[in-house]
């Protein structure tokens, strides 16, 4: 969080780093351990000088959510297909209409209807593919973006601009936002954690920190062996156990103590030192989270095989424990990218993902933690409506459909339109740079004054766009 | 309000087209709402659907960019629009059926423009506003001319633009205390601020912190115990030298040097590049080695290739700019898009630029004046205009003629590899053919002398240019590399659809004594180093004498290295960084005259144990009354445990090894760096994003590091390391292998109390345990871990 002086000047980040280090470590050591909320503020100077004590990280108004659960079909889904039914390409199948030459990645013919049928759902009566039946049992929950848009119909830059708002690698992705803004609530796990059983198309510049410290990059977990050792590196010491290990940090710890008082005890050392003492604990603490043999059999059934399924569960794991932000990636590659042989392909895809969302969000609101948590379901892009080489649909960025629940946002309700065959948005169109303003505004944050000064000017989320969209929040 | 009042007429009107609200100057909605509309709906309508069509299809011939104006006419100023051309006048606002301009877009008297009837719907977008009337917005052709808004004489006179000059020295009270110049400077400002120096530092302390300084390794015994031992007045200065001329020197300041340039092992995928990356790495390892002066260090990593006294063997030196990040550019796509992503590439090799060399920001100003600097948007694109001129490819390291045969032979070898792959598809497999094919490819490469001659990632002379790849947009998009330089248009807002007036590639004004002549050679790449050393002398030997300086003593005199415009911090000593930077440049810009000057002050050499407290005056030290405590970085500590465990494999230069495989012995500098795919262990310890210039390394302190000291195979096996090579020595008894890795990882002996501690934990059982054959081993191995994660080993006093 930018610190503005009195004066509106605000620190450089060049000029802030020695005594953000500094700061941070007498967070460390000061105030002790497993505190609640980092102190992000804490970190510049002015900010210390200004208030000393304060502990908590302070958003810039009232949080409606503490944390964030990204469920991202990579490849990008087909929106009519699922949450924007068009009877209208029914009637005009084959056809070539005004509109259908927009450019996409590919050429593509006429339009194709989606063979799969609707149904409204719930006491809003929102329409729900059939193809998700247990997730459109919780529709009125649930908030559908219809007119969400980006600017590119590359997986890459797309990739990019979900995570950091543009189609480049050198900004700050989202997660690593949330952390600057916010801290994490729990010491003893990384704050920001990004799950997929594989890798996405793009790899660590979607989920790196770019330009602000590196702890608030994402960690990296690929959890297709549900084993936490192998998912977390470093996890546990394959050498010793853990009273060999106890009795080594003593020793460590003592030689520490001795070498730190003979320096004044500076914070540099004594932050280090007790760095490993989380590190240690977090062998517990995360083999704990990460390990879903400790859930019910009921629990396990209930989100059902798999590794989305999976990827569900340790997503709500951590959030239960105070992780920030989880991101839980569809797959490895591209699953979603449907570029032949679509119609046969979604159904198998919304299978693997309708009983685990379900249950998530079922899992979430039992717990009392929906309230408070926001879920994000979306691709990089949606599809076109027409057909790519007769079976498939090309990637769509002009207008598709993501969703969103909980957190404070209103549920049973649609927001956006896109025209009658869903080639574009056209109505309360929501571009990504709003999608990030709403989540930031969601979680506390204004997405305006959460800069960072780097090179020579201050960065943001949004860079110079991005509208915080009120009619869905509740 | 606004909106909702759009949304009310749009539906009360039935709603022709749904443009959405949250544009509510777009098109058809505006004109339902007529009367509230400004002119300025207009412009803005003008801007994003008219001007990138005129600036697509006329302005080659029609603007001020033109070559040669074509037919007297201008389309890029209202002006133009309503003088007209040699036709006669072009337009009648609101009435599209009586304009010329139309008439000739519809290809009806004159057919334009002459490549191509234009598609439907840009006719139909360029008719629709003439029937609104033909709006051009007045200024709009001299948008952001900075020349005309920034005070270039006043900002002239910023402390970082001044020339630099030798500094009278100031008065001090202790004239026994400066042995160099910098301490005179230095400790005036002590003395002002009524400051002590801290004592000199222990010698052991001392030569550690001077070793890793250096050479980023600990000291070896013997060179510790000789120096100790050797109280000759000149003992530290010879060990400097002698340390400088060290091969691990270049080893250790070349990575500090490739934080600044961005340094990737492996490029994009798609590039056809064949991984050579290190020779530019190499290069700039014996660049440091060699002490090539830093001006000609500059001048080699911009422009070695147009330089007369280099050859082909030095073209590794242009990797600072061929390895620069590219972006994917999908050309399927309409080159509107593909010219974000190339403007985009441009942006960042300015930045990369004039952040490296000039400490200043001009990226800033790609879509306007910069907004605290004197740097115009037409300064940007002057040197942006330098990078479009510059083609990044492979090229040998011998001359094109003996290169020749080679490149002759490789393209057949393409040709037959396309072939074999061709009949692989074949069923059944021709494999007769195929080995014959295969044969002949063998033969070629074996034959042909120097066919793995290597190719560094170097530059050539041609410009790019994103073009159509059809008549329509849709129809995709083409790089072309057109020999020459070209001068880029300012681009309104940013935006590579929106260009303004050309820009001739130039130095930055404000750096210039005047106006800025026009580079004419080539692109100017080599003009562009010599201005850097030249005109902005002063500037770039500050902020060079800066980043040296922080690296030394863990603080800049300027607290931002890569900023020294109105942003960034003011020198603490200004002074002093003035009467370096000019003997600097005096002494022949040689950096590693700079370290013995900076290493041999008394300054750099006080103590770091200085009990102090938030009473103390100056509790960050900004006076530097005491040295600075410094971890070490990732390459240091690993380095260092190579080194203790004598498992340090010495072999320089080469192709990367990747870092966390169990046999990688090499020094950390040489493992694998992938921009696009970090490896782990680096991105937890701080190592900076190689997609971007990184001015200096934030030093986080997380629990992932403390996972990685206390499990990582690396410390095990290091530690195992250690541990033979304690027992292999002609050492007794536990006691004496105490000793021995005191002195190998702290540079000094164990207390008493120390010794105990290690001597109780390698003996005494502790609870649960079952005693095993290999205990004592086990111990040792547990004890030497201990002392490879502790904070004495990773710390510098």
């Amino acid at each position: 969080m930018q610190v503005s002086n009195s004066d509106g000047s605000s620190p450089s980040t060049d000029l802030g780093r020695r005594e953000m280090l500094r700061r941070e470590m007498l967070r460390y050591v000061g105030y002790g351990m497993g505190m609640v909320g980092a102190a992000p503020l804490l970190e510049m100077p002015q900010a210390v000088a200004a208030a000393p004590r304060n502990l908590l990280a302070t958003p810039h108004f009232p949080p409606r959510a503490k944390r964030v659960i990204h469920l991202f079909m990579n490849g990008g889904p087909y929106q009519g297909d699922l949450f924007d039914p068009k009877p209208a390409l029914k009637k005009f199948a084959g056809s070539k209409p005004p509109g259908a030459d927009l450019v996409t990645e590919r050429p593509t013919a006429g339009l194709m209807p989606s063979p799969f049928a609707f149904h409204p759902r719930g006491e809003s009566g929102l329409q729900v593919s059939d193809l998700l039946p247990q997730l459109s049992r919780h529709i009125d929950d649930i908030c559908v973006l219809n007119a969400v848009h980006a600017d590119n119909p590359n997986h890459g830059p797309a990739l990019l601009q979900m995570n950091n708002g543009t189609i480049i690698p050198t900004r700050p992705s989202m997660g690593a936002w949330f952390l600057y803004g916010l801290g994490s609530e729990n010491q003893n796990l990384p704050g920001y954690v990004v799950l997929c059983p594989g890798r996405p198309v793009r790899f660590s510049i979607l989920w790196n920190s770019a330009f602000l410290p590196s702890k608030y990059q994402g960690t990296y977990i690929n959890h297709s062996a549900i084993d936490p050792d192998k998912m977390l590196p470093h996890l546990s010491n394959m050498q010793w156990d853990h009273p060999t290990q106890r009795g080594q940090l003593d020793l460590l710890q003592q030689l520490n103590a001795d070498h730190a008082a003979a320096r004044g005890g500076d914070t540099l050392l004594t932050a280090r030192s007790e760095a490993m003492e989380t590190a240690y604990r977090m062998q517990f603490e995360a083999s704990e989270t990460f390990d879903l043999d400790r859930e019910t059999k009921q629990t396990r059934e209930a989100y059902g095989p798999g590794h989305f399924a999976n990827g569900c569960l340790l997503a709500r794991r951590m959030v239960e424990r105070g992780v920030r932000f989880v991101q839980v990636y569809y797959g490895d590659g591209q699953p979603w990218d449907t570029h032949t042989k679509h119609n046969e392909t979604v159904p198998k895809l919304c299978q693997t993902i309708d009983q685990p969302i379900a249950a998530l969000m079922a899992d979430l609101k039992q717990r009392g933690l929906l309230e408070d948590t926001l879920v994000v379901w979306g691709g990089e892009f949606g599809r076109t409506p027409t057909s790519e080489s007769g079976t498939g649909r090309d990637h769509n960025h002009h207008g598709f459909s993501m969703w969103m629940a909980g957190g404070g946002v209103k549920g049973g309700m649609t927001y956006g339109q896109t025209d009658d065959f869903g080639f574009k948005a056209i109505e309360n169109k929501m571009h990504v740079h709003d999608l990030h303003a709403t989540i930031l505004h969601l979680l506390g944050l204004d997405h305006e004054r959460l800069t960072y000064r780097h090179a020579g000017r201050d960065f943001r989320l949004t860079d110079v766009h991005g509208r915080v969209v009120h009619e869905i929040i509740s | 309000m606004f909106v909702r009042l759009t949304l009310l007429m749009v539906s009360l009107i039935g709603c022709v087209t749904r443009l959405g609200a949250s544009e509510p100057q777009a098109g058809g909605v505006a004109l339902l709402v007529g009367g509230e509309q400004s002119l300025a709906g207009e412009y803005e309508y003008f801007e994003r659907k008219i001007r990138p069509l005129l600036s697509e299809h006329c302005f080659e011939c029609h603007s001020d960019q033109a070559k040669t104006l074509h037919g007297g006419l201008r389309l890029d100023s209202a002006d133009g629009f309503a003088v007209g051309g040699d036709s006669g006048s072009l337009l009648v606002a609101g009435k599209p059926e009586e304009s010329l301009f139309i008439n000739a877009i519809l290809y009806e008297e004159m057919e334009m423009p002459p490549k191509g009837r234009l598609a439907e719907v840009d006719i139909a977008e360029l008719t629709e506003w003439v029937r609104r009337g033909a709006h051009f917005p007045p200024a709009a052709d001299q948008a952001p001319r900075a020349n005309n808004t920034i005070d270039f004489e006043s900002g002239r006179q910023f402390w970082s633009f001044q020339p630099v000059h030798i500094q009278p020295l100031p008065e001090v009270a202790d004239a026994n205390w400066p042995r160099t110049r910098v301490d005179s400077f230095v400790l005036a400002a002590m003395q002002r601020e009524g400051l002590t120096p801290a004592p000199r530092a222990e010698r052991a302390i001392l030569m550690r912190r001077l070793s890793f300084a250096v050479t980023g390794l600990p000291p070896t015994p013997e060179r510790l115990a000789a120096f100790i031992n050797d109280d000759s007045a000149e003992a530290y200065d010879r060990l400097i030298d002698e340390l400088l001329e060290s091969p691990q020197y270049g080893e250790k300041w070349g990575r500090w040097w490739l934080d600044l340039a961005r340094y990737t092992d492996r490029t994009a995928s798609w590039l056809p590049q064949t991984s050579q990356a290190h020779l530019y790495r190499d290069w700039v390892v014996n660049a440091f080695n060699d002490d090539i002066p830093y001006d000609e260090f500059i001048h080699r990593q911009l422009a070695t290739d147009l330089m007369p006294q280099t050859g082909a063997e030095d073209l590794p030196a242009l990797g600072f700019l061929s390895l620069s990040p590219a972006y994917w550019k999908e050309l399927k796509l309409p080159s509107e898009l593909i010219k974000v992503i190339v403007a985009d590439e441009w942006e960042e090799r300015v930045d990369a630029v004039s952040r490296t060399f000039l400490g200043l920001t001009v990226a800033c100003a790609r879509c306007h004046d910069h907004k605290f600097d004197p740097i115009s948007a037409d300064d940007y694109y002057g040197l942006a205009g330098i990078f479009a001129s510059t083609r990044h490819l492979e090229r040998p390291l011998i001359s094109d003629e003996v290169y020749e045969p080679v490149r002759v032979a490789k393209e057949q070898v393409a040709k037959l590899e396309k072939q074999v792959a061709e009949l692989k598809q074949q069923k059944p497999l021709p494999q007769d053919q195929i080995d014959e094919l295969a044969a002949t490819i063998e033969d070629l490469k074996t034959s042909t002398p120097l066919y793995d001659t290597p190719l560094a990632n170097a530059l050539a002379e041609e410009s790019m240019y994103v073009v159509r790849a059809g008549e329509k947009p849709e129809q995709g998009t083409l790089l072309e590399y057109r020999p020459g330089p070209r001068d880029l248009p300012s681009f309104i807002r940013g935006n590579p659809n929106r260009p303004g007036p050309i820009v001739r590639r130039r130095f930055l004004t404000v750096l210039s004594d005047d106006q800025p002549k026009p580079y004419e050679n080539g692109s100017g790449r080599l003009e562009l180093a010599q201005s850097i050393t030249t005109e902005s002398q002063g500037l770039a030997a500050r902020v060079l004498v800066n980043r040296v300086w922080l690296a030394h003593f863990n603080q800049g005199i300027v607290a931002t290295p890569s900023d020294f415009g109105q942003q960034g911090g003011r020198p603490s000593h200004p002074e002093l960084l003035d009467d370096l930077a000019a003997r600097f440049i005096e002494n022949s810009w040689s950096i590693k005259w700079l370290h013995r000057e900076i290493l041999r002050s008394e300054t750099w050499q006080q103590s770091s144990a200085v009990e102090f407290d938030a009473n103390h005056p100056d509790p960050e030290n900004q006076w530097l009354s005491r040295a600075n405590r410094r971890r070490l970085a990732f390459e240091e500590w690993r380095d260092a445990m190579l080194v203790v465990s004598g498992e340090l494999d010495p072999t320089a230069g080469g192709p990367a090894t990747p870092l966390d495989i169990a046999t990688n012995h090499r020094r950390t500098l040489y493992a694998t760096i992938d921009r696009q795919d970090m490896s782990p262990t680096l991105m937890i310890h701080d190592f900076p994003d190689a997609n971007q210039h990184s001015p200096m390394r934030t030093a986080t302190v997380t629990p992932l590091q403390g996972l990685f000291a206390i499990n990582a195979p690396l410390l095990q096996e290091q530690a195992q390391g250690l541990v033979s090579r304690l027992h292999q020595a002609s050492l007794q008894n536990d006691s004496n292998r105490i000793k021995q890795a005191y002195l190998w990882l702290y540079s000094r002996a164990p207390s008493a109390r120390e010794l105990q501690l290690g001597l109780a934990y390698l003996t005494a059982p502790r609870v649960g345990e079952v005693p095993k054959g290999d205990t004592a081993l086990a111990r040792w191995q547990q004890y030497a871990h201990v002392l490879l994660a502790s904070n004495e080993f990773i710390f510098i006093d």
